[in-house]
């Protein structure tokens, strides 16, 4: 009975979810082979041929992977460091550590970057500057425009994920296996390397290559920081495709981006071969025991400094260079002269400017209509795969996750093929699509496991005690969803605002959204008003979070 | 105090919430030489605080460990070696075997550590995997055993380097009753035939009796009482220890006069008996006796009057498997009786008892309000 009344249900979500993962794929596909975005159909293998005999590329791919290894060798080593230092020393202030994992939903990348700009760019530089008044450098001491700088800013914004991963990894580590090793008569840095790191290679190799993933895909530190440096990754190798010179070429970009999709999904499909339980060590663990909590006497403060100063270069830097640049005309070192010249310039500027404006008003409207839509959508989505066990809702599983592989820029591309076909090209409701299907996991993620936590009994003990159907669904199973579908619209939300490598392939004048608006003010060199835009787009994404908070929804941060 | 092991006015206090938690209160004992000694008592009585702190796991506040006759820990001394230098094997409650390595490699590592050569590595392994018949199993990965094959590699690599003691913390835990019942008694074997010096921990008193040449009741961080398994259990005078193991009636009694030193006529609910008391209590004393379960016997209603025998009438007979559990009334006062199946009783029957006076105990007055 239940089944045939769902059957529609399910093959309404298939053609759906189909369209927004695989949709962009196929076209992505096709445009590869074809002339030109108007003319889909005529099979060419021209774009191929020019794409791979571009002499840049050599150069851009091993760019690519010192980028990427270097990001993930970064950000892995030091998440997995004050993972450590929370769960098994007596580090002061842990409290620090449960703010990590959501300041990416506060400050978007494009703010972050542009912030680190602002203090360590070699000609006017903030830090420089003032490292060089300081000690009579003649030359600035750090260049952030270089594949050092790179790998520091996405290390950096890739280090609360890195974080996530490896705690659980922390916290379910047997001590007892150390101990055991050091009655038997190791030392600790034998222990360290003998039995600590061997078992923990696991949860380490897949934290690499969720960092790895992530890195291949970023966008923001690689176009504001690498494009300057005339240093150029895989995606900024497609966005040049797509944005330099009068005619932009979506079917070379397309057959370049191809392989960074193929490569994307290999590495995430062994990235979930990694993290599913055959792959993790498994062992018997004593009840009863608290791990041992390593005593740090008088290292304490030192090693809360150490972790400290991440938390600096993560939120405290970022953000009160902001707040400084955004009443400066123009950047300069604190000084008394450089604090009487402080006005409201910039942010009358920005609040002036129409275009910006519009972005304003799209950006809202893509964030609340777009999280709205999309976590219906994903409420549908994990209903079928945890009420509804078929092959069919396994399907719908494996398509709805499809998209977490995908590099924004790349599906960006895949979308504007697929887009340029229907009405919706150039609308505000076509970036919406794009968001949909890009960020489809990330609703899906926390609402099926909100769906798991109901177990169904309490639903069919409605039943019995006389609930009708629809009864039950009011009383009990809604009211329990409640706080897991407020918890994923606030992180959709936050998403949608920070959003820069899909818009960046499919904005249009008209349908402008603020993180694009803010790469092109920095492009213009305007910081101050990328500061005070800046500012705004925080305090926007904050309140979410603020809000999230007094409604008591856990915010399970779900980019892991 | 000479032994194995010594610890000597040992405190280890934990700071948690700000409050502060004895573990292990001034805790003086030693074991002996190829023995295996039992720390025994509820769980948070400090018994594996103590443990850990001879292993080097945990940090005394004060006191003094040593360790074959080598001090590891001294807070006076200023001496505190770190857990691979104090020559100690151990079996961890979660076996603890190296998920990454293979039988042979958790094995070997205490003798890798040391240095030993290559072929001799080996030849060890080989023989202690033999001795717990584990042998073929070298290639195995760790983790592809069944538990009571984990806990018998753990005991291998707690034997291997052959250590000055080796420590047992609560080993058999994670096994099924089943499996514990069998790897208790191999363990026994094991233990008495290697003679080498133990300490184990376990809250399980029965693993406790059986195991240990001697037993040492914990309770609040400090040894409550010491003695073999025997003692210990059939003839303690400490309330906190009979109540502890096993189960026990408890009656209140008063001494009249003694038979002899150690012997007392009391009176109490099953009449005028003669049981066994601390020496030299002044008649009139108020006193405790206790009996076990499974120590009264029958009196056949042919039979002549006995020592100590009493009449009761029986209430609740319930089937306990192995014996029947009776509850008796006696004079208004319940009893707990463990009586073999083939004894035929059944409810409201009025039955002629006999306690040994070995097998009635008067607590020490003395110890009663711990």
């Amino acid at each position: 009975m239940a089944k045939r009344r769902n059957f529609p249900l399910t093959a309404l979500l298939i053609i759906l979810v189909g369209a927004l993962t695989v949709g962009p794929v196929l076209m992505l596909i096709i445009g590869s082979f074809s002339e030109g975005i108007g003319t889909v159909g005529k099979f060419t293998l021209e774009k191929y041929k020019s794409a791979y005999s571009d002499p840049t590329l050599m150069k851009t791919l091993s760019n690519t992977l010192i980028f990427t290894l270097g990001t993930a060798s970064f950000s892995t080593i030091l998440g997995a460091l004050l993972a450590y230092l929370n769960v098994r020393t007596n580090m002061p202030f842990k409290g620090l550590f449960r703010i990590l994992p959501i300041v990416p939903m506060m400050i978007p990348h494009v703010l972050f970057t542009a912030a680190w700009i602002t203090l360590l760019n070699p000609t006017n530089g903030m830090f420089n500057v003032f490292l060089q008044n300081l000690f009579g450098l003649a030359k600035a001491p750090f260049n952030i425009y270089s594949l050092g700088g790179m790998v520091f800013l996405e290390g950096m914004l890739d280090l609360p994920v890195t974080y996530l991963v490896m705690s659980p990894a922390m916290h379910s580590f047997d001590t007892m296996l150390e101990e055991a090793s050091r009655v038997s008569g190791a030392s600790n840095a034998h222990t360290l390397r003998k039995i600590t790191l061997p078992i923990l290679k696991p949860s380490l190799l897949a934290t690499f290559t969720l960092a790895i993933i992530r890195s291949l895909a970023a966008f923001a530190v690689p176009s504001m920081v690498g494009m300057p440096g005339r240093i150029h990754v895989l995606t900024t190798h497609v966005y040049r495709i797509i944005s330099v010179g009068w005619s932009p070429d979506y079917g070379k970009a397309a057959a370049i981006g191809l392989i960074v999709l193929a490569a994307a999904i290999t590495l995430v499909y062994f990235y979930r071969h990694l993290i599913s339980e055959g792959s993790q060590y498994v062992t018997v663990t004593g009840k009863g025991y608290r791990p041992t909590i390593i005593e740090l006497g008088r290292a304490r403060y030192p090693v809360f400094a150490f972790s400290g100063l991440f938390f600096a270069f993560l939120v405290i830097i970022p953000l009160a260079t902001l707040v400084y640049m955004s009443f400066l005309p123009y950047s300069m070192v604190p000084s008394a002269r450089a604090f009487s010249m402080m006005n409201l310039r910039n942010w009358k500027t920005v609040l002036s400017n129409l275009i910006i404006l519009r972005a304003f008003k799209n950006s809202a409207f893509l964030a609340v209509f777009g999280a709205t839509i999309t976590i219906l959508l994903s409420i549908f989505v994990a209903y079928v795969i945890v009420k509804i066990k078929s092959k069919s809702s396994a399907f719908i599983e494996s398509l709805s996750f499809l998209s977490f592989s995908f590099p924004g820029m790349i599906i960006g591309v895949g979308f504007m093929w697929f887009l340029v076909r229907t009405p919706l090209y150039a609308t505000i409701w076509g970036l919406l699509v794009a968001y949909a299907g890009t960020y489809l996991p990330y609703g899906v993620r926390p609402l099926r496991s909100a769906f798991m936590q109901i177990d169904e009994e309490l639903e069919e003990s409605a039943r019995v005690f006389g609930a009708s159907f629809l009864r039950a669904l009011r009383d009990i199973v809604i009211p329990l969803l409640a706080p897991g579908v407020i918890s994923a619209w606030i992180l959709t939300a936050c998403m949608f605002i920070r959003e820069l490598s899909v818009s960046v392939v499919l904005s249009r004048p008209g349908t402008e959204v603020l993180t694009v608006e803010i790469m092109k003010l920095a492009n213009d060199g305007l910081w101050g008003q990328v500061a005070a835009l800046g500012l705004i787009m925080i305090a926007l994404s904050t309140s979410l979070v603020i809000a999230a908070n007094l409604l008591r929804v856990p915010l399970s941060h779900a980019e892991s | 105090m000479q032994g194995t092991v010594s610890v000597t006015n040992l405190t280890k206090t934990f700071v948690s919430k700000d409050e502060t938690v004895t573990a292990v209160d001034n805790v003086t004992m030693s074991t002996p030489p190829n023995k295996v000694l039992t720390l025994l008592g509820p769980s948070g009585c400090g018994k594996t605080t103590l443990l850990r702190c001879i292993a080097g796991l945990e940090s005394p506040n004060s006191g003094e460990i040593s360790i074959g006759g080598e001090v590891v820990w001294s807070g006076a001394k200023g001496v505190s070696l770190p857990p691979e230098r104090r020559n100690i094997g151990m079996v961890f409650q979660s076996y603890a075997i190296w998920p990454h390595m293979t039988v042979f490699g958790n094995v070997a590592y205490p003798l890798e550590v040391r240095k030993v050569p290559k072929a001799k590595i080996e030849k060890k392994v080989k023989d202690i995997l033999k001795l717990v018949q584990l042998s073929g199993f070298e290639n195995r990965s760790a983790t592809r055993l069944s538990g009571g094959q984990q806990q018998r590699v753990a005991l291998a690599r707690a034997l291997v380097a052959e250590p000055d003691v080796i420590l047992f913390d609560e080993p058999l835990s994670n096994l099924d009753a089943k499996l514990r019942e069998s790897t208790r008694k191999e363990l026994r074997l094991f233990l008495s035939d290697l003679s080498t010096s133990a300490i184990y921990v376990t809250h399980d008193q029965v693993e406790a009796l059986t195991i240990s040449d001697d037993v040492a009741i914990m309770r609040d961080g400090y040894i409550v009482e010491r003695g073999t398994p025997q003692h210990i259990y059939l003839r303690s005078n400490n309330p906190f220890v009979v109540d502890f193991i096993g189960r026990a009636n408890f009656l209140e009694a008063v001494i009249k006069s003694y038979e002899d030193e150690n012997h007392a006529v009391v009176s109490c609910a099953l009449g005028n008996i003669i049981c066994s008391a601390p020496a030299g209590l002044a008649g009139g004393t108020s006193v405790t006796i206790y009996t076990r379960p499974e120590s009264f016997e029958i009196v056949p209603s042919s039979s002549p009057a006995v020592e100590n025998e009493f009449k009761g009438t029986v209430g609740n007979v319930l089937f306990a498997g192995e014996a029947h559990e009776v509850e008796l009334k006696v004079d208004g006062v319940d009893v707990l009786a463990k009586m073999k199946l083939q004894t035929p009783l059944k409810r409201g029957d009025q039955v002629r008892l006999q306690i040994g006076r070995e097998w009635c105990r008067a607590l020490d007055p003395e110890k009663e309000e711990a």
